[in-house]
C-alpha cells in the first residue's frame, strides 16, 4: 500500500510516495536520490547513515518515514549551501580526516550535531559524539583533529583551549606529527596536500556502487545455505517465481561447471553450487526483481531441500584420517602445505644457548570495510560486460569475469565506482559480480547486487585462523641462531588467496630480522566455513604478533632490553635473507631509536605501576608483490596453453597515460591504480605533477573504468605507491620530454638545460620567472598533436629463490616499523585500555606525510582492534554467532588510543621519488605490541587471540580459561534501546 | 533489508492507541522509538502486520516533579514521572537527574549511541524487557513504579513485579506503559550504576549492577539494594538485609556475594557464565562503594 507523504529535507518540502514499512534511509536513497546517507549496517550499528531529525543525529535506518512528517531532516547534501564547505567540512578535508569517506556524511553531521549545541566541546564530548560512527579507516585520530579544531577555532585564528604554561590565547593548531623534512627542490611530492576526492566525499556527492542506479536497473539477491556441508537434493523456485515482481531466478542448474577463484592451479568456486554446499553461506541461487524488497523476499521463497552431511570446522580436527573432506581433490583437507627449510636448523637449536618454543592462537578477523560489497552489471549490444563494481582489484574481476563467461578481456569492462575501503575482501571477484553479469545477461537489463552487512560475514574472505607452534633459538647475546614454525591455517571450504597466505605467513618473518636459520612447515586446511582471504599484512600479522611475542619472552629470560634484543637482530640494508629475498633500503634500526626515545621507553618499561603496562614490537612488508597472480600474459585462460614459470614479468603491473588538454592547462591521469580510500589518487597525481613540473592542482583522475585507464593489478600487496607511481612518473616525465624543446626554444637555450616546476620552465641563468609550462605545450599541440605520455613499471627481473614458493614474498622494496603502546589494564574485570602508541616508519621518502600517518593511524586502530576484540564466532553447525557490527566488535573513537605517529629518513631508489609502501606494513607491530604491554601490565601472557578480559582474568587467576562450552546461537539485539 | 508489509496507524490519544492495538491484536505492535522494533521487523524476529505510532498521542513526554497533592498511592507523592515517550537524550538532559536520581545519567549515558539515544525511549528501554537493558537496573534500586494505562483505565505497580521473562512483561493486550515513576528517594541515599561492556563506545552490557544505599545520621548503612542487569533472564532486585554493625568492606563484599547468589547468567558470545558472576561480583562491590560514598556525601 503506498502513502503518500511530504517530508521537510533540507528545508525543502518533499513530497513522496512511500510504504509505510519503508525507512527513511530507503527512503532518501531510492525516492529522493539523495545518496549521501549511506548504508553501511541496516541495523543502527554503524552509523553511516546519520542524518539530523530536527537538528539531533539519528540513524535514518532505524526510523520509518511515514511517522516523520512535519520534523526537520538534513542531509549531508543540506550542510553545504552554495556548493562552500562549513568550516567543520573544510577541517575534516584540511586535517585528513576522510579517506575511503563512507563514513564521512554521518561523521560530518554528527559533529555538526554536537558544535551547534556545544560550540566549544571538550575532546571527552567530541568522542562521546562520535561514538556511534564507526569508522575503519582513519583509526580516528585525524578525525578528533577535525573537529577538535573547530571546537576550538575562533574568529581572529587563535585557539579557544588556552595555553597550559601560562593561560594566553595560542594559535589553533593541532599537535605535530613526526615528519621527516621533505627533500628541497620537491613541489609537489613531499607536501601534505588534501586528497583530491575529499570535498566529494564531504558533501556527499562521491558515489559508491550502491549509490548508482542505471536506466531500467533491477535488483537482486544471492540465495546461501543454511548449512555447513550437505548435498543439494532439489530446488523449487516456483514460489520465488509466483511472487509479483520476481523477474529471473537461476541456480546451479542454470550455470556452467566452469569453476573460479584466486589462484589459478586452484579454482574451486563454482558459480552457483550445483551438487554440494561447503558452508554456511555458500551461495545457491540468485535472485532478479524490480525492487530490492521484493528480490529478498523471493530469496527467501527459494525452497532448497539439502542432505546434510557431517561437518569439519577445526583445522586441527580437518587434517585427522578419516575426516570428512571439503574438496575430494585435497588430501587430509590440507590445500596448500609450505616446507621451507634453510640452514641447518636442528645443529643450530643444539649449539643456541636458550631455546624456547610457544603455541599461539589466531582469530578469524574480518575486515569490515564500512561500504558493503556490491555490483551492477549490463551487457552491451556488442556482447561487452560493463560491471561496476565496489572492488580493490578491477583487473583480477577483469581477468575472471573474462574466464567465467569465456569472453576476450577486451570485451570486459569494470567501472570502480568510489570504494568505501576493501583491507582485502575487495581483492577477490565475488558471487556478487558473478551472480549480476549472469542474471543481466539473462534479462537483458542492468542488475545490481548488494551485499547486507550479514552476508558480508557470510562471504567472509577475511584473515585465516593459525595455530602456530613457533621455537625460537638465541646465542649468549640475544643473537637469533635459528627459529622454526609449524602452522596450521584455517582456510575456510575454497581455496581463495589462501595458497598465497600460507607462504606469506612463513616467507615475511625472515625480512626483519637477521635468521641464519630457518624452517617453516605451514598447512593451509580445508573447513566446512567461509573462506578466508587476504587481510591487510597477508598471512603476516598472526606469526608476526607470535614471534615479536616469543621474541620479547625470550628478551626477559635473558635479561636483555626488548628494544635492545630487535637492534641485534635487526636487519640492515642491501641484505639478501636467508629465503633469498633481497632488502633494499632498510631504517629498521632508525625506527627502534626513535621509538625508545619518543616513548620514553626506558623510563617506563618494568617501571609502570601493576595494570600498566608498555610493550614494543616491529614488522614490516613488501612494497608490492614480485610476481603477478597468474602466469603468462594478459589473456583468456582457456587460450592459454600450459604456462612455465619465468623468474621475471610478463607484462607491465602497472602503466599510466597523462593527456594534456589543449590549452596546456590540465593534465588528465588515466591508470587503472584502485582508489579504495588509501589515498592512490591523490599521491599519483602528486607523482605525476611533479614529474612534469605543474602544480598538483592541475591533474584530475581517470582510473575508474577500464575502458580508459590501462591496466594496472590494483591495491593488493601494497603495491601502488611504489609500482604504479613508477609508471605515473615515467609518463609525467615523457610528457615533460616532449614539451621541452618548445620551452628551450621560448628560452633560447638546449632543450637538456630546461628544468619543469611550478607549471613554469627555467633555464639557469635565465628569466627567474621562467616561461610558462601551458605555452610550451599550446606548441606542442599546434604542431603533433594530443600531447600524451605513457609510462609502465615492471617489477625486476629475477626476484626470489629457485625454490618452490620462492616468489611469495619478493618485492622491490620492503618497508620496516616499530612501535611502542602503552595499555591500562583492569585488574578485577581483565578489561584493556589501549591508551597510547609511539609509531616509527621507514615508508621510504613519503609522498604525503599526512596520507602516511593516515594510514598509520588507521592500522594501529584496526589492529589494536584485531587484537582485544575482534574474533568471528561460528557455533557447531557452522553458523556464524556474531555476523553483524553489534555482536562483531571493532574500536570505536571511544576505545581508540592517542597515536603519535613519526616517518624516519629513508630513501628506496626503487621507489617513485624515494617511496615505498605504508598501509599494511603498519598493522605487523601492532598486534605484538598490545600483547606485550598487557603482559608487562599483568604479569601474564596471552597467547591466543584475541586477547579478552575474560582470557586475562583466567590468567590472572590461575585457571585455563572456561573450558569450550555451549555458546548460545542467539545473538542479542543492539540494545538494551527503546 | 526490509521491513513486511505494514499498515501503521496514528492514533491521537492513548484510548484510541490502546483500543487500536487491543483490536488488531498480537499481529499489532506498538511503535515508540523503534530503535529495537525496526530491526526485529527487518530480522523477522518479530512478525507484524500493523505498527501503532505512539507518536501523537499527548502526555506521554516530558521530565517532570509530580504535584505533592494526595496521589491514590501514599508511596509516590512528589514522585518524578518520566513520560515513557521520553528519549534517552532528554532524560539525559534533564534537570531533575540530581541528587542519588543522577545515578539515571550513568545509565544513560554509557547506552547504545547518541543517535539511538535521541530515538529509542524510556518506556521502550523498559517494555522492550531486553535483559540487558540498562535503566532497569538503577530504576529498581530507586524504588520505581510502572504507570500503565489502556482505554480501560490505569494502573501503577511496582517496577519489580513488571518483568515476567526475557521480552515478556505484565502488559496485558491494549495496555501500554504511559509512564515510570521515581518517588523521592529517603534522604542520605546514594546510588550508583556500575556496568561492563566489551567496548567502550556504543556496546550493550554483558553484566551491569546498581546499587542504592541509604545511610543514618551516623553513616552507618540503614538501607541497601543492588539490582543486576544482564546476567538473569529478567533483571533482578536484590534487597540487601540488614546487617550487624561491620566495615564497609565486610558489608561490600557481602552485598556482593549476595548479587553473585542471585545472578543467574548465560553463555554467549560476549562472555561465559562463569565470567559474568565475577563480573557481578565485581561491578556489585564498585556500585555499593560508590553509593555508599554518595549516600555519606549527601546532604540531609
Amino acid at each position: 500500500m503506498t502513502i503518500a507523504c511530504t517530508l521537510t529535507v533540507n528545508d525543502e518540502p518533499r513530497p513522496v510516495a512511500i510504504e509505510p514499512g519503508d525507512t527513511l534511509l530507503d527512503v532518501l536513497r531510492d525516492r529522493l536520490r539523495l545518496t549521501g546517507a549511506k548504508k553501511g549496517c541496516d541495523v543502527g550499528d554503524c552509523g553511516a547513515c546519520t542524518v539530523l531529525l530536527d537538528g539531533e543525529p539519528v540513524n535514518a535506518c532505524l526510523l520509518l518515514a511515514a511517522t516523520l512528517e512535519g520534523r526537520r531532516i538534513t542531509t549531508i547534501e543540506g550542510l553545504a549551501r552554495g556548493g562552500t564547505l562549513t568550516g567543520l567540512q573544510r577541517a575534516f578535508v584540511e586535517e585528513g580526516a576522510i579517506q575511503c569517506g563512507y563514513c564521512t556524511p554521518g561523521m560530518v553531521l554528527s559533529a555538526a550535531a554536537l558544535l551547534a549545541r556545544h560550540p566549544e566541546a571538550t575532546r571527552e564530548q567530541v568522542k562521546d559524539a562520535l561514538a556511534g560512527n564507526l569508522c575503519r579507516c582513519t583509526g580516528y585520530t585525524a578525525i578528533l583533529r577535525a573537529v577538535e579544531r573547530c571546537a576550538n577555532a575562533r574568529p581572529d585564528g587563535t585557539c579557544a583551549r588556552r595555553s597550559a604554561e601560562d593561560g594566553r590565547p595560542t594559535p589553533c593548531q593541532c599537535p605535530p606529527r613526526g615528519d621527516a623534512p621533505a627533500r628541497p627542490g620537491l613541489a609537489s611530492v613531499g607536501h601534505s596536500v588534501p586528497r583530491v576526492d575529499a570535498a566529494d566525499k564531504v558533501t556527499g556527492r562521491a558515489l559508491y556502487t550502491a549509490d548508482l542506479s542505471l536506466p531500467d536497473m533491477v535488483h537482486a539477491k544471492v540465495v546461501l545455505s543454511p548449512i555447513a556441508h550437505g548435498r543439494i537434493r532439489r530446488i523449487d523456485a516456483s514460489r520465488a517465481r509466483a511472487l509479483p515482481g520476481v523477474l529471473d531466478v537461476i541456480t546451479g542448474a542454470d550455470v556452467t561447471e566452469n569453476t573460479y577463484g584466486v589462484s589459478p592451479a586452484r579454482y574451486d568456486e563454482e558459480l552457483l553450487a550445483r551438487a554440494k554446499v561447503r558452508h554456511v553461506g555458500d551461495p545457491v541461487a540468485a535472485v532478479a526483481a524490480i525492487d530490492e524488497k521484493t528480490a529478498e523476499r523471493a530469496a527467501a521463497l527459494v525452497e532448497v531441500e539439502y542432505e546434510e552431511l557431517p561437518a569439519v570446522l577445526d583445522a586441527l580436527e580437518a587434517v585427522k584420517p578419516g575426516a570428512p573432506l571439503v574438496h575430494d581433490r585435497y588430501e587430509r583437507n590440507v590445500n596448500t602445505h609450505v616446507a621451507h627449510d634453510f640452514g641447518d636448523v636442528d645443529a643450530a637449536f643444539a649449539a643456541s644457548h636458550a631455546v624456547r618454543e610457544e603455541v599461539f592462537t589466531g582469530n578469524f578477523v574480518y575486515q569490515c570495510p564500512m561500504e558493503p560489497q556490491a555490483a551492477i552489471a549490463h551487457w552491451d549490444h556488442d556482447g561487452t560486460l560493463v560491471l561496476h563494481s565496489a572492488t580493490q582489484a578491477p583487473h583480477y574481476v577483469q581477468y575472471m569475469m573474462a574466464h567465467v563467461f569465456h569472453v576476450p578481456l577486451g570485451k570486459v569492462r569494470v567501472i570502480r565506482p568510489h570504494v568505501g575501503g576493501g583491507f582485502g575482501v575487495k581483492a577477490a571477484t565475488n558471487p556478487l559480480e558473478v551472480c549480476a553479469a549472469l542474471l543481466a545477461r539473462r534479462l537483458g537489463r542492468p542488475v545490481r547486487i548488494v551485499f547486507s552487512r550479514e552476508d558480508m560475514f557470510h562471504y567472509y574472505r577475511g584473515r585465516h585462523k593459525q595455530h602456530m607452534r613457533f621455537k625460537l633459538g638465541l646465542d649468549r647475546g640475544g643473537r637469533i641462531t635459528a627459529f622454526s614454525s609449524e602452522i596450521h591455517l584455517d582456510g575456510g571450504a575454497y581455496s581463495s588467496f589462501g595458497v598465497a597466505t600460507a607462504y606469506y605467513a612463513g616467507s615475511m618473518i625472515p625480512t626483519l630480522y637477521k635468521i641464519p636459520n630457518y624452517r617453516y612447515n605451514g598447512y593451509r586446511v580445508m573447513t566446512h566455513k567461509p573462506a578466508c582471504g587476504a587481510m591487510r599484512g597477508h598471512g603476516v600479522p598472526q606469526p608476526r604478533f607470535a614471534f615479536e611475542c616469543l621474541l620479547n619472552m625470550m628478551a626477559d629470560d635473558l635479561g636483555i632490553d626488548p628494544i635492545e634484543i630487535r637492534r641485534r637482530n635487526a636487519m640492515t640494508p642491501h641484505t639478501r635473507t636467508v629465503n633469498d629475498l633481497d632488502i633494499g633500503s632498510c631504517e629498521f634500526l632508525a625506527t627502534l631509536d626513535a621509538v625508545e626515545r619518543d616513548s620514553a621507553w626506558r623510563e617506563k618499561y618494568g617501571r609502570l605501576p601493576k595494570g600498566r603496562g608498555i610493550g614494543v614490537a616491529s614488522g614490516g612488508f613488501v612494497s608490492g608483490a614480485g610476481y603477478c597472480i597468474y602466469r603468462g600474459q594478459v589473456q583468456m585462460t582457456h587460450e592459454k596453453g600450459p604456462e612455465k614459470f619465468q623468474k621475471k614479468s610478463i607484462f607491465p603491473h602497472a602503466n599510466a597515460v597523462i593527456r594534456v588538454t589543449e590549452d596546456g592547462m590540465a593534465a588528465i591521469l588515466m591508470i587503472g591504480a584502485a582508489e579504495i580510500g588509501q589515498g592512490s589518487d591523490t599521491i599519483l597525481s602528486q607523482i605525476a605533477a611533479e614529474a612534469m613540473g605543474i602544480p598538483h592542482t592541475r591533474l584530475r583522475m581517470k582510473s575508474q573504468d577500464s575502458d580508459i585507464a590501462p591496466l594496472d593489478l590494483g591495491s593488493y600487496s601494497s603495491r601502488v605507491t611504489l609500482m604504479a607511481g613508477n609508471a605515473v612518473a615515467a609518463a609525467g616525465a615523457a610528457v615533460a620530454d616532449k614539451i621541452r624543446p618548445y620551452a628551450a626554444a621560448m628560452l633560447g637555450c638546449a632543450p637538456p638545460a630546461v628544468r619543469f616546476a611550478h607549471g613554469r620552465a627555467f633555464v639557469e641563468g635565465g628569466p627567474p620567472e621562467g616561461v610558462a609550462w601551458e605555452e610550451a605545450a599550446r606548441r606542442y599541440f599546434n604542431e603533433h598533436g594530443p600531447l600524451v605520455g605513457t609510462g609502465c613499471y615492471k617489477p625486476p627481473e629475477g626476484l626470489g629463490g629457485d625454490f618452490k614458493g620462492a616468489t611469495v614474498g619478493t618485492s622491490p622494496a620492503y618497508s620496516f616499523g616499530t612501535a611502542a603502546c602503552e595499555v591500562a589494564v583492569d585488574l578485577d574485570t581483565g578489561k584493556v585500555r589501549v591508551q597510547r602508541f609511539t609509531d616509527y616508519h621507514d615508508c621510504g621518502t613519503p609522498i604525503n606525510p599526512q596520507q602516511v600517518h593516515g594510514q598509520v593511524e588507521g592500522a594501529i586502530v584496526m589492529s589494536a582492534s584485531e587484537t582485544i576484540l575482534e574474533d568471528v564466532q561460528f557455533d557447531d553447525k557452522g553458523r556464524v554467532l556474531n555476523p553483524n557490527l553489534h555482536g562483531y566488535l571493532i574500536m570505536t573513537i571511544k576505545d581508540a588510543p592517542e597515536i603519535f605517529s613519526g616517518i624516519v629518513e629513508s630513501y628506496e631508489p626503487r621507489g617513485p621519488f624515494g617511496a615505498k609502501e605504508i598501509g599494511e606494513g603498519a598493522t605487523l607491530p601492532v598486534l605484538g605490541a598490545v600483547a606485550h604491554a598487557i603482559a608487562n601490565a599483568t604479569g601474564v601472557w596471552i597467547k591466543d587471540l584475541p586477547i579478552t578480559p575474560e582470557k586475562i582474568l583466567a590468567a590472572l587467576h590461575g585457571s585455563p580459561p572456561a573450558a569450550p562450552r555451549h555458546r548460545s546461537p542467539t545473538c542479542l539485539p543492539t540494545a538494551s534501546k527503546g | 533489508m526490509h521491513l513486511p508489509d505494514v499498515t501503521i496507524h496514528h492514533p491521537a490519544s492513548l484510548a484510541e492507541a490502546s483500543a487500536t492495538l487491543r483490536r488488531l491484536g498480537p499481529r499489532a505492535r506498538a511503535l515508540a522509538g523503534g530503535t529495537d522494533l525496526v530491526v526485529d521487523l527487518k530480522t523477522r524476529r518479530v512478525d507484524a502486520d500493523h505498527l501503532v505510532s505512539l507518536a501523537r498521542v499527548p502526555h506521554l513526554r516530558g521530565v517532570e516533579r509530580a504535584p505533592l497533592g494526595a496521589p491514590a498511592n501514599g508511596d509516590l507523592a512528589g514522585a518524578l514521572r518520566i513520560g515513557a515517550l521520553t528519549t534517552i537524550a532528554q532524560l539525559d538532559r534533564s534537570p531533575e537527574l540530581r541528587g542519588s536520581l543522577s545515578a539515571l545519567r550513568e545509565a544513560t549515558r554509557d547506552m547504545a549511541a547518541t543517535q539511538v539515544r535521541h530515538t529509542a525511549t524510556v518506556g521502550g528501554n523498559i517494555a522492550g524487557a531486553v535483559p540487558c537493558a540498562d535503566l532497569p537496573p538503577v530504576l529498581l534500586v530507586l524504588g520505581a513504579w510502572v504507570e500503565i494505562a489502556s482505554d480501560s483505565g490505569t494502573r501503577t505497580l511496582p517496577l519489580v513485579s513488571f518483568f515476567t521473562g526475557p521480552r515478556q512483561t505484565l502488559l496485558a493486550p491494549g495496555e501500554l506503559l504511559t509512564a515510570i515513576l521515581v518517588p523521592p528517594p529517603p534522604t542520605r541515599t546514594g546510588a550508583a550504576y556500575a556496568r561492563f561492556s566489551l567496548r567502550e563506545g556504543n556496546a550493550i552490557a554483558v553484566a551491569s549492577v546498581a546499587a542504592a544505599v541509604t545511610v543514618d545520621d551516623a553513616g552507618r548503612i540503614a538501607r541497601a539494594s543492588l539490582a543486576l542487569g544482564a546476567v538473569a533472564p529478567v533483571p533482578r532486585l536484590v534487597e540487601l538485609p540488614p546487617g550487624p554493625e561491620r566495615s564497609d568492606d565486610d558489608a561490600i563484599a557481602d552485598a556482593a556475594r549476595r548479587a553473585v547468589a542471585a545472578s543467574d547468567p548465560i553463555n554467549d558470545i560476549r562472555g561465559s557464565a562463569e565470567y559474568r558472576r565475577e563480573l557481578v561480583r565485581v561491578l556489585a562491590g564498585r556500585a555499593m562503594r560508590s553509593a555508599l560514598e554518595r549516600a555519606r556525601e549527601a546532604r540531609p
